[in-house]
């Protein structure tokens, strides 16, 4: 298997070749183009609870492709759902955590599952996150640049803009005492702490979101109702 | 106090470093990474300028009302990570203490807190066009961040320019400019969609972004769910 990540980090798009007989396990919606003799199985990687828990806790989708390439080897493009960046990390039997969302593609010896995070899932993207095992290339996309920090010690970051990290940090959410302000509202803030690494986004969907919400139009008296 | 721009495409962002002693000041809810060894401040107040009252104009500036203000806690390095929500490029200018720099509201990222902020603003004018149209001058020696949203593009203005407001990022107080219509007259200016355009003379640098972000909002608002009176 051989792959290249065109055009990083703004508009990203991973590229795969994949011989006969390899295979590539795909995020539902994210191919975006492919050679003709590229086939592809759709399934609930790993059974239908395995599917409803990646879909319905961690944002996955239900359902994975697994393509392959028949007579022949055949290429396939990837694109994230959002622009920004796509990082490939070879994985040699550890772990890797996925924040929601971040997961593109990987080679079938790697699994994923959800992980829980309890009550501080709350204030976080969600309840759960993707915990990524096994040998092999994972793929996982982000929006806008993804910067690689290595830990040792402690280190913040803003909420929503973790991607990815080692299982040896560990980290909690926290308005943190080094925050000083008299706000309700002032910034949840993740701090990790041990030694490994981890990637972050350089910006926010939901902000975005945020931003674009009082650009909408006002209901008038003969909508609805 | 070193700072490094990452990314210099569509997603760019600051990496400041401070030693200890240095502070920065940002934009209140920029920061997206830090050390843990930084205290933040968040302060309606740069250094001396205002207190409620500036974090209320500049609130009409279409800034955040407030800064955050980074103090490295102990005796070690520290760093802060600084981006803007839109996609789009981060400059850094040095500002030289020659002229005062101009930002156009929602174009100030951070600065370091030896640099004087302001709020200024355009009168009425704003209000007619819908356009935001008050500006946050930086005064003093040292380095300035600003955001784009698109490209940045540094002009040298010599003799005059037209720009229009929207893609107005920053430029340098040398210049003598005007506010005024694009068209001959309201009309034209409404039949043409061109809202407001600044009218520099003189001598100075503008930065120019190549979107305008109030344009991109005016496409997305209509796609969405609408607010309920």
């Amino acid at each position: 298997m051989d792959y290249v990540i065109q055009s990083q980090p703004s508009y990203s798009v991973l590229e795969v070749t994949v011989d006969p007989g390899e295979q590539l396990v795909t995020e539902a919606g994210a191919m975006a183009w492919m050679t003709s003799n590229m086939k592809v199985e759709t399934s609930s990687r790993g059974g239908i609870m395995s599917g409803l828990k990646r879909a319905v806790l961690s944002g996955e989708s239900f359902f994975q492709n697994t393509y392959q390439a028949e007579g022949g080897s055949g290429t396939i493009g990837l694109a994230p759902g959002q622009p920004g960046d796509v990082r490939a990390y070879e994985m040699d039997g550890g772990e890797l955590l996925l924040e929601k969302g971040a997961y593109l593609a990987s080679t079938p010896g790697i699994t994923t599952s959800s992980d829980f995070q309890g009550l501080r899932g709350l204030f976080n993207e969600g309840m759960f996150i993707l915990r990524v095992s096994g040998t092999g290339t994972l793929f996982f996309n982000a929006y806008g640049d993804i910067q690689e920090i290595e830990i040792d010690g402690s280190y913040v970051v803003d909420n929503g803009h973790a991607v990815a990290w080692e299982p040896s940090l560990e980290y909690r959410l926290t308005r943190a005492a080094r925050i000083r302000s008299f706000l309700f509202s002032d910034q949840i803030i993740m701090e990790f702490e041990g030694r490994g690494k981890l990637w972050v986004q350089s910006r926010n969907p939901r902000s975005l979101a945020d931003w674009a919400f009082p650009f909408r139009g006002v209901e008038s008296d003969n909508d609805g109702n | 106090m070193h700072i490094e721009i990452a990314d210099n495409g569509a997603f760019g962002s600051a990496l400041v470093s401070l030693n200890p002693g240095e502070e920065f000041v940002s934009e209140a809810g920029s920061m997206f990474r830090m050390s843990s060894n930084v205290d933040v401040d968040v302060t309606t107040r740069s250094r001396s300028s205002g207190g409620i009252m500036s974090g209320i104009k500049r609130m009409f500036a279409g800034e955040s009302f407030f800064f955050s203000r980074y103090i490295v806690a102990n005796d070690e390095e520290a760093e802060v990570g600084l981006a803007p929500m839109l996609q789009g490029q981060v400059a850094l200018i040095e500002c030289d203490g020659k002229t005062r720099w101009v930002c156009g509201g929602g174009s100030y990222l951070g600065s370091t807190v030896d640099l004087n902020i302001d709020t200024q603003f355009q009168g009425l004018r704003g209000a007619l066009s819908g356009e935001s149209l008050s500006f946050i001058t930086v005064e003093g020696v040292g380095p300035l961040l600003v955001n784009a949203f698109g490209l940045i593009t540094e002009l040298e203005v010599q003799g005059s320019l037209t720009i229009d407001t929207g893609h107005v990022v920053a430029f340098e107080e040398s210049l003598e400019y005007s506010i005024g219509k694009a068209g001959g007259s309201w009309i034209q200016s409404f039949l043409t969609s061109e809202g407001l355009v600044m009218n520099f003379e003189g001598h100075g640098r503008v930065y120019v972004q190549s979107h305008n972000p109030d344009e991109f909002g005016k496409t997305l608002g209509p796609m969405l769910p609408l607010r309920k009176r």
